[in-house]
C-alpha cells in the first residue's frame, strides 16, 4: 500500500509492533517478567523512610506522578525494573527515590551506580538526587568526561554512596579502580535505549562485567524500542515492567508544526523570520551536526541575533558555563545538536526547532520533549524541506501525531 | 497591555505579594530563593538565599523592613528586606505553607502542613522588635483540622485568624483561645480543595479560590458567601483589586496533566471579573502553565502572576480598564 512505511524502514509501525508483541507474548511474560499492579497515590503511602519524605516534600513534589505512583515502590523493594513514561513527567525522581531508599547511609561506599549519555544530564540527575537525599546526608558525585580526573579520583577515595556519570569516565575510573565495585548494590541506565544502542552498548557491557554479579539492575527511558528491550533479557532479572505503546508516546500538550522551506538554503531566512518570536522565551534549536552547529551560530550573529550553542566538540567548562546561562534565563536562544535531545530539563523552554529533522526517530519525541515539560505546554516547529516531505509523514503516522502547518501568528502559541 | 516578563526562577512560582507602598513586589518559588524586584519596571533588586527547599508563601511588614518565608524545608525565616540578611528560623516538625503578619507586625501566623504522624497546625508566633530578643515559642498552636491548611490570614484588628484549605472548609477561630468561632457553610461553600485566599484592601471581606473551578466571596466577620464567580478551571489563585470592583483568578489545569492533553485544554489565562455583577470582563494570556500565583499592586494599576512556567509577568492597565461601565 501507497500509504504504509516500507517494510523495514526504521518507522516500519507493523514491524515494531510484531516485534514488541513477541516480546512481551502471554509465555515470555510468565517466564520473563515480574507482574506488579499496585498503585500509590501519596507519597506518605509507599513506605519510604521519614527523611527522604522531607526530602521529597522539600523538593516541592505535592503528589507523585503517573510514573511514580506505580515506579518507586517496586524499585525500592530491590526489584529490577523496565520504566517508560512520557517525556518530563517525573522518570528522574522515580529511580532517585528507589536509590535513596535503599542506601545504607553508614557505609560511605558506592552502593548505586547511575548512567547517562550525556555530562549534561548526568549532572542534571546529581543535582536531583543530591536535593532529594539531602536529609539523608547523601554523598553524591557526578562522575563525568571533560573533568579533572585527579579530582574524580580524590573525591572517590574520600567516599561517595552513589556515583552518577557517562560511560567512559566510569569506566576509568573502574578499571583505575578509584572506583570500587564491590559495594555497588543498584545499577540504573537512564536514557536506556541510547545507552543500549551501537554507540555505547559495547562501553556499558565492559562496566556491567565489572559489577557484582547480584546486582539490582534499573532501566528508564521515554522511547524503548524492542531492540533495546531484547538486550535487557541479557542482564535483568524478572524485571517488573511499565511501558507506554508506541502511538501514546507523544504529549498532546506539545504542538506541532511544520514550515515548509522547500530548500536547504531557505531555512536560515525562516529561522531569522522567526527570531524575534524565538527571544519571547527560552528556546532550543536542533540540527544534526556539530559542524552546523558552528556554521548556524556564525549564521544568526553575522545577522545581529543573539544566539547560544553548544556540542560536544566544545570543551567541558565552556558546556557548563553555556548550559548555566541557559538555565538562568540569561540565554535564551540555544543551538544545539542531539547532545542536548535527552532528558535536559530547564524550566523555561517552551520552544523547539527542529532546524534539520532527526537521523534517529527516536529523538524526534526526546527533542521536542524539551519543551512541555511537567507542568508546561509547548510547541514544536520542524522545518522540512521536499527531500523531508516523506520523514515527516513517517513520524506522524508511527507516533499517532498531528503536525500542522504553521500559522502566521506563531507568537500566541507561546 | 504588553507584559514585562520576569526571569529569575528556575522552578514554578508558589506565591506574590507587594509591599504595602507598592514599590516592591516580591516572589516565591520551588528554587529555595525568594526574590524582590521593582514594581514598576520589573528589575531584580535581590534574592533571599538560606531555604533549603521550595517556598509556598511570604509576607512583608508594613514598613518594608522584615519578609517572613514559609517553606518545605519545615522552616519559617524572617530576613531584613534591605541586605537578605536572615535574621531568624523558626523550626517545625513539617513543611510550613502560609506565613502571614499581623498588623502591627508583632505576630505572626504559620499553618505546617500534615507530614507522617503531624496533623496540620496553625501557629501563631510573637515578633520581636529587637531581634535579639526573637524566640520560637508559639503564643498558639490550632490543631484539629484534616488536611492540609493551604492559608491562614488574619481577621480584623487581629481578633480573628481564618483558615481555608484541602478540606473545602473556611474557618475562623479567636486568635487568642483558639476556639473555633465559624465555619463555613457545607452546601454554598467550596466543594474541593480551597487552594488560595486574598483579603480585601479594608479587610472587610475575602476571596477564595478552590481546585472546584470557582472563587467566592465572603464577609470577614460573618462568613456569609457574598458571591460566587464560576470558571471552567481549577482556581490556584485569586486577588481582589483595591480600587475598582474587579477581582482575579488565575488557574489551569493539574500540572500533571498539562503535557498529556492538547493545549487548547491548558486554560492559563489569569481572568478578571466583576466583583459585583459576577461578569467576566476579560483574560490575560502568556503563561504556558499553570498560575500559581496573582497579586494587584496596592495601587490598583497594575498586577502580577506566576507561573508554573517559572515565569513571573507584570502587567500595568491599559486607560480601557480604568474607564469600565457596567
Amino acid at each position: 500500500m501507497a500509504g504504509m512505511a516500507p517494510e523495514g524502514s526504521q518507522f516500519d509501525a507493523k514491524h515494531y509492533d510484531s516485534k514488541m508483541q513477541e516480546l512481551l507474548s502471554t509465555g515470555e511474560t510468565e517466564e520473563f517478567f515480574t507482574s506488579y499492579d499496585e498503585v500509590f497515590e501519596s507519597f506518605d503511602d509507599m513506605g519510604l523512610q521519614e527523611n527522604l519524605l522531607r526530602g521529597i516534600y522539600a523538593y516541592g513534589f505535592e503528589k507523585p506522578s503517573a510514573i511514580q505512583q506505580r515506579g518507586i515502590v517496586p524499585f525500592c523493594k530491590g526489584l529490577d525494573v523496565i520504566q517508560q513514561a512520557q517525556s518530563g513527567t517525573g522518570k528522574t525522581a522515580t529511580f532517585c527515590s528507589g536509590i535513596l531508599q535503599q542506601l545504607d547511609y553508614g557505609l560511605v561506599e558506592c552502593q548505586a551506580l547511575v548512567l547517562a549519555p550525556t555530562r549534561e544530564l548526568a549532572q542534571q540527575i546529581e543535582k536531583v538526587m543530591r536535593a532529594l537525599g539531602d536529609y539523608l546526608g547523601v554523598k553524591v558525585h557526578a562522575c563525568v568526561g571533560g573533568t579533572s580526573v585527579r579530582e574524580d579520583q580524590r573525591i572517590l577515595a574520600s567516599g561517595v554512596h552513589v556515583v552518577v556519570g557517562t560511560p567512559g569516565r566510569v569506566f576509568d575510573m573502574l578499571r583505575r579502580q578509584s572506583l570500587r565495585p564491590d559495594n555497588i548494590k543498584m545499577f540504573v541506565l537512564d536514557e536506556a535505549d541510547e545507552m543500549l544502542s551501537r554507540g555505547f552498548k559495547d562501553q556499558i557491557y565492559d562496566i556491567f562485567q565489572l559489577l557484582p554479579s547480584k546486582i539490582q539492575v534499573g532501566v528508564f527511558s521515554a522511547t524503548m524500542p524492542p531492540e533495546a528491550l531484547e538486550i535487557t533479557r541479557k542482564f535483568m532479572n524478572k524485571p517488573v515492567r511499565i511501558l507506554v505503546k508506541r502511538d501514546e508516546l507523544t504529549l498532546e500538550g506539545i504542538k506541532q508544526f511544520y514550515v515548509n522551506v522547500d530548500k536547504e538554503d531557505w531555512k536560515l531566512d525562516t529561522l531569522c523570520d522567526l527570531y524575534e518570536t524565538l527571544a519571547i522565551t527560552q528556546s532550543v534549536i536542533f540540527v544534526n551536526t556539530r559542524r552546523k552547529v558552528d556554521w548556524l551560530t556564525d549564521k544568526m550573529r553575522s545577522r545581529d541575533h543573539t544566539v547560544s550553542a553548544t556540542h560536544g566538540d566544545m570543551d567541558q567548562n565552556t558546556r557548563d558555563i553555556i548550559m548555566r546561562e541557559f538555565r538562568s534565563g540569561s540565554s535564551r536562544v540555544l543551538i544545539t545538536t542531539d547532545l542536548l535531545a535527552r532528558g535536559i530539563d530547564v524550566q523555561q523552554v517552551s520552544l523547539v526547532i527542529n532546524y534539520d529533522l532527526p537521523t534517529q526517530p527516536e529523538n524526534y519525541l526526546h527533542r521536542i520533549g524539551r519543551s512541555g515539560r511537567f507542568g508546561r505546554k509547548g510547541v514544536a516547529i520542524n522545518f522540512v524541506t521536499r527531500d523531508d516531505e516523506r520523514m515527516l509523514f513517517d513520524i506522524q503516522k508511527f507516533y499517532n501525531v498531528l503536525i500542522e502547518e504553521l500559522p502566521a501568528n506563531v507568537a500566541d502559541l507561546l | 497591555m504588553r507584559p514585562i516578563l520576569m526571569k529569575g526562577h528556575e522552578r514554578p512560582l508558589t506565591f506574590l505579594r507587594y509591599n504595602r507602598d507598592g514599590d516592591l513586589l516580591f516572589s516565591c518559588a520551588k528554587d529555595h530563593t525568594p526574590t524582590v524586584w521593582y514594581a514598576d519596571n520589573g528589575d531584580r533588586l535581590g534574592t533571599y538565599r538560606g531555604h533549603n527547599g521550595a517556598v509556598w508563601t511570604c509576607d512583608v511588614s508594613r514598613d518594608s523592613a522584615r519578609l517572613i518565608t514559609g517553606s518545605a524545608d519545615q522552616t519559617a525565616k524572617l530576613w531584613e528586606v534591605s541586605t537578605g540578611k536572615e535574621l531568624f528560623s523558626f523550626r517545625f516538625d513539617a513543611p510550613a505553607r502560609s506565613v502571614e503578619f499581623a498588623i502591627g507586625d508583632a505576630l505572626a501566623v504559620v499553618t505546617t502542613d500534615n507530614f507522617m504522624d503531624h496533623v496540620p497546625t496553625v501557629q501563631v508566633k510573637r515578633i520581636a522588635e529587637d531581634i535579639d530578643d526573637q524566640t520560637e515559642e508559639s503564643a498558639l498552636v490550632i490543631t484539629g483540622i484534616k488536611g492540609r491548611i493551604n492559608r491562614a490570614v488574619w481577621g480584623p484588628l487581629n481578633r480573628t485568624i481564618i483558615t481555608a484549605g484541602e478540606d473545602a472548609t473556611i474557618r475562623i477561630w479567636d486568635s487568642e483561645t483558639g476556639q473555633l468561632l465559624k465555619e463555613s457553610d457545607k452546601e454554598s461553600g467550596h466543594q474541593k480543595t480551597i487552594s488560595s485566599l486574598s483579603k480585601s484592601l479594608d479587610w472587610s471581606h475575602f476571596i477564595t479560590g478552590s481546585l472546584d473551578k470557582s472563587a467566592k466571596l465572603w464577609d470577614t466577620r460573618t462568613l456569609t458567601l457574598i458571591k460566587t464567580y464560576v470558571t471552567e478551571r481549577p482556581v490556584n489563585a485569586v486577588d481582589i483589586s483595591p480600587t475598582h470592583d474587579t477581582v482575579v483568578l488565575g488557574g489551569g489545569q493539574d500540572a500533571m496533566n498539562v503535557t498529556m492533553t492538547d493545549r487548547r485544554a491548558g486554560k492559563f489565562e489569569a481572568k478578571f471579573y466583576h466583583k459585583i455583577l459576577q461578569e467576566e470582563i476579560g483574560g490575560v494570556k502568556g503563561h504556558f502553565g499553570p498560575i500559581n500565583a496573582l497579586a494587584f499592586n496596592p495601587d490598583g494599576r497594575s498586577f502580577s502572576s506566576g507561573g508554573e512556567d517559572g515565569y513571573v509577568r507584570l502587567h500595568h492597565f491599559d486607560s480601557d480598564y480604568f474607564s469600565i461601565k457596567m
